[in-house]
């Protein structure tokens, strides 16, 4: 019995009997029950009486399975359902003139091949307006986490911000815009350290918590808090944030260039009505001449030196005071030694001007060192078989040691030295009534200190040779000067732009911002002391 | 009316427009150098920034302007423009940043930009590429053609099968139950399955056919023509399909992407004004 469905849908039975030892199931042609159906094998299966005779259903290339399981031999009793492929075979009550009736029954239809396919087959990209959806809704909330609500909560919830200050790393370092220059690296990932208040600049009083014995830009303190602290709508005064700019490392922290300089400078008397200052933009185009710095004395009691600025123009005021004989003309190149015309000696300007510190400032001339190997016959007394010398120092000690040396002839030697001993090198002058000497020597005041507003580094300028910028070669007297003017700086040097074969110079090439009134000879002196009194506020 | 498209709309109007933007930014950049090199907070900078944060809005509106049916311009013109004037934007952006990156929120913008941009310039060579690719493909057909006559392959193949040995069969009945097109994403964008079993079936026929008895030999010739036919069809059908999610799949960095930069853009600018 075969069961299958209509075009309705209904069920409808076909019969047939067989008259078979064997009854051959598959897909082949020569099966006694041929079944159509790709998903049988050719000979899937045969239902035959095996020893102990009985009927069974036996497998041959294809596969019976009963409840699921899969079996090789199924015995056909009464009621027994197999499935073979997609059919189902059940075993029905049998006749009486026959020995097994069975009905086999299509249970699998062939899928739609059509159909089967589609849904096999995707549409491309399934889901992509969700996906997209869902992605850029995660996307905004993990960036507006991590770099808005992280970094503002730290900086608006006080709980947050002291939990986070203990931490080597605050939420708002994703905030810094580069990097942080070395010398502030070590507390620069916590921001608030220097933002202090959220949308306000960075403010000086952030700086001096460290940075305390900064001296400010002007001496008077009024005048220094009136130019600073001018502010504007859009400016709230010249911070030191305006020249010392952080996350830029590595370039420097102070700025370089002189468009800060020039925003007063250019126009100074806006800022100072009474300065004498003149209006500078470039070092090039509109710096005054140099004004040289000489010693006039010193205060009462020595504590500190009294000094004029001549501007270098006024050549006729330009004299050196320093109480010395001294033509360098004769100390220069092949020059005629102590010891006859046959000493000749070669000197070089370092014989005397001796270098220092890494910045190859010259130290101050002493005698003892600089000028002694040459000149000790100047203090030699006495004839031919009993010279004697004076020690070189105070007047006194001079008289001392010949008191001690030539009692008899004090006053010749006396004279000797005032005319050509003393008198070869130093300047002698006719002494005051009280004193015990006939004469005594012009205290000598060498300068140290010509450009006492600039900083000029000799060891920036080894390479040169020292006549490029001293001409000392014809110089007969020593009142003198010897220094570079402004034109001989401009041969290498140009302003703040670059120039063919000229070094570009900017203000800090040769100014200092914060000691800009303090000379650099105090500034050696009060190296490491602190200067509290001039900080600004 | 002369036929334009999208990159010479209107005699390259966008393009002339982005060209001038980047040679005057390049000159800005060139010219006008802080002392302390370029950075985004100089008065370039915060002109260069101003410029691309207001481009980078106007290119999100195109994501707007094209669900509109009616608005100012017409749908290629913005698209022109939304291509050149991004490039230009990548341009000015990079000159805004000085070229300084690092871990914060500026250079994740910066970074968040580039994926869109690139990923911009990927679905702009999909859809220069691909469309003639898929008329080379398809011809006239339509992908739903192709299952179709795949569909009918597989009633013939398996209709032949049923009078061949067990083998022939069985692999013939299996490249139709299991042949799949584009199930993973992966494989979309691939276009290509390993171990399809279309094409494992041609092989396998290949070998099966050796000996065979006469009167199958007909009918195998027959069939193989058949499965060979078949695979070429399915193969047709995920090139089609790939072509399709190509075009489709940029656009899962290209809009995610923009929606976050407008997030991370907003950050960056507010963290700069917080902490001055």
């Amino acid at each position: 019995m075969k069961i299958s469905h209509n075009s309705r849908g209904l069920l409808s039975r076909s019969y047939r009997t067989i008259s078979s030892e064997e009854i051959s199931i598959g897909r082949g042609a020569e099966c006694t029950i041929h079944l159509l159906d790709p998903r049988l094998a050719m000979h899937h299966a045969v239902i035959k009486k095996l020893d102990d005779g009985q009927l069974y259903l036996v497998a041959i290339n294809g596969e019976l399975s009963v409840d699921g399981a899969q079996l090789q031999n199924v015995e056909l009793t009464h009621g027994k359902t197999v499935n073979i492929g997609p059919y189902q075979l059940k075993v029905e009550p049998a006749p009486p003139d026959v020995n097994l009736a069975v009905s086999l029954s299509l249970q699998q239809r062939l899928p739609d091949d059509f159909q089967d396919l589609k849904l096999r087959t995707h549409e491309p990209l399934r889901g992509a307006a969700s996906f997209k959806r869902q992605f850029s809704l995660w996307m905004v909330a993990l960036i507006a986490l991590i770099f808005l609500v992280l970094p503002l909560a730290q900086n608006l919830i006080p709980a947050v911000h002291k939990a986070m200050a203990e931490l080597p790393l605050g939420f708002d370092r994703v905030w810094s815009p580069g990097h942080i220059s070395n010398s502030h690296l070590h507390f620069g990932a916590q921001c608030f350290n220097c933002h202090e208040v959220l949308t306000r600049k960075v403010a000086d009083k952030a700086c001096i918590k460290c940075h305390r014995d900064t001296p400010p830009h002007i001496a008077d303190p009024a005048l220094q808090k009136r130019v600073f602290k001018t502010t504007s709508l859009f400016s709230d005064g010249i911070r030191c944030a305006e020249c010392h700019r952080e996350h830029k490392a590595p370039h420097p922290i102070a700025r370089q260039d002189n468009a800060t300089c020039v925003k007063c400078h250019a126009n100074i008397k806006a800022a100072d009505a009474n300065t004498k200052l003149p209006n500078i933009h470039d070092f090039d185009l509109d710096h005054p001449d140099f004004d040289l710095t000489f010693r006039t004395g010193s205060t009462e009691g020595g504590a500190a030196q009294k000094t004029e600025r001549i501007p270098q123009a006024e050549t006729a005021r330009l004299i050196e005071k320093s109480g010395l004989k001294f033509p360098h003309s004769q100390h220069v190149g092949l020059v005629q030694g102590p010891n006859g015309i046959w000493d000749v000696r070669e000197l070089s300007c370092t014989n005397c001007h001796q270098q220092e510190g890494k910045e190859l400032r010259l130290k101050p001339i002493v005698y003892q060192r600089d000028c002694q190997l040459c000149h000790a016959n100047q203090l030699q007394l006495g004839s031919k078989n009993n010279t004697f010398s004076v020690p070189h120092g105070a007047e006194q000690n001079v008289l001392n040691a010949l008191k001690a040396q030539a009692p008899k002839d004090l006053a010749r030697h006396l004279d000797t030295l005032k005319t050509t001993g003393c008198a070869y090198c130093h300047e002698v002058q006719t002494a005051q009534k009280d004193e015990a000497l006939p004469w005594r020597i012009t205290p000598v005041q060498i300068n140290q200190d010509w450009f006492s507003k600039a900083h000029f580094n000799h060891a920036s300028h080894r390479t040169q040779q020292c006549q490029s910028c001293h001409k000392v070669e014809h110089s007969e007297s020593s009142a003198d000067v010897a220094m570079p003017d402004r034109k001989s700086c401009l041969r290498c040097h140009s302003g703040n732009k670059p120039k063919y074969k000229r070094i570009t110079s900017t203000c800090m090439s040769c100014h200092d911002f914060h000691s800009s009134h303090i000379p650099q000879e105090t500034i050696k002196k009060i190296d490491g002391k602190k200067l509290n009194d001039t900080a600004p506020d | 009316m002369q036929h334009s498209n999208i990159f010479d709309y209107k005699r390259y109007r966008y393009f002339k427009l982005a060209v001038i933007i980047i040679l005057i930014a390049f000159a800005a950049y060139l010219l006008f150098e802080p002392a302390v090199g370029h950075y985004g907070g100089s008065w370039l900078g915060y002109a260069l920034g101003t410029a691309s944060a207001l481009l980078v809005f106007i290119l999100a509106w195109y994501g707007v302007r094209k669900r509109r049916y009616r608005s100012r311009g017409t749908t290629q013109g913005w698209l022109s423009a939304h291509i050149y004037l991004g490039t230009a934007l990548t341009f000015l952006a990079t000159f805004h940043s000085g070229l300084h990156f690092g871990l914060n929120v500026h250079t994740v913008t910066y970074g968040l930009l580039l994926v869109v941009v690139v990923s911009g310039f990927f679905g702009n060579y999909a859809y220069m590429i691909y469309p003639r690719l898929m008329t080379e493909n398809m011809g006239e057909e339509n992908l739903d053609g192709l299952l179709l006559r795949i569909a009918e392959s597989d009633k013939m193949a398996r209709q032949i099968a049923l009078l061949m040995p067990d083998d022939i069969n069985d692999t013939v009945a299996r490249a139709c139950r299991e042949t799949s097109i584009g199930v993973s994403l992966l494989e979309q964008l691939k276009g290509f399955q390993p171990d399809c079993p279309s094409a494992m079936a041609v092989q396998k026929l290949t070998s099966l056919g050796n000996d065979l008895s006469v009167e199958h030999r007909k009918l195998y010739r027959d069939l193989y023509s058949i499965m060979v036919r078949r695979e070429s069809l399915v193969r047709r059908a995920r090139q089609d399909l790939m072509y399709r999610a190509r075009m489709g799949f940029w656009l899962y960095f290209h809009v995610p992407f923009s929606i976050a930069l407008l997030m991370a853009m907003i950050a960056h600018v507010l963290a700069v004004f917080f902490y001055w």
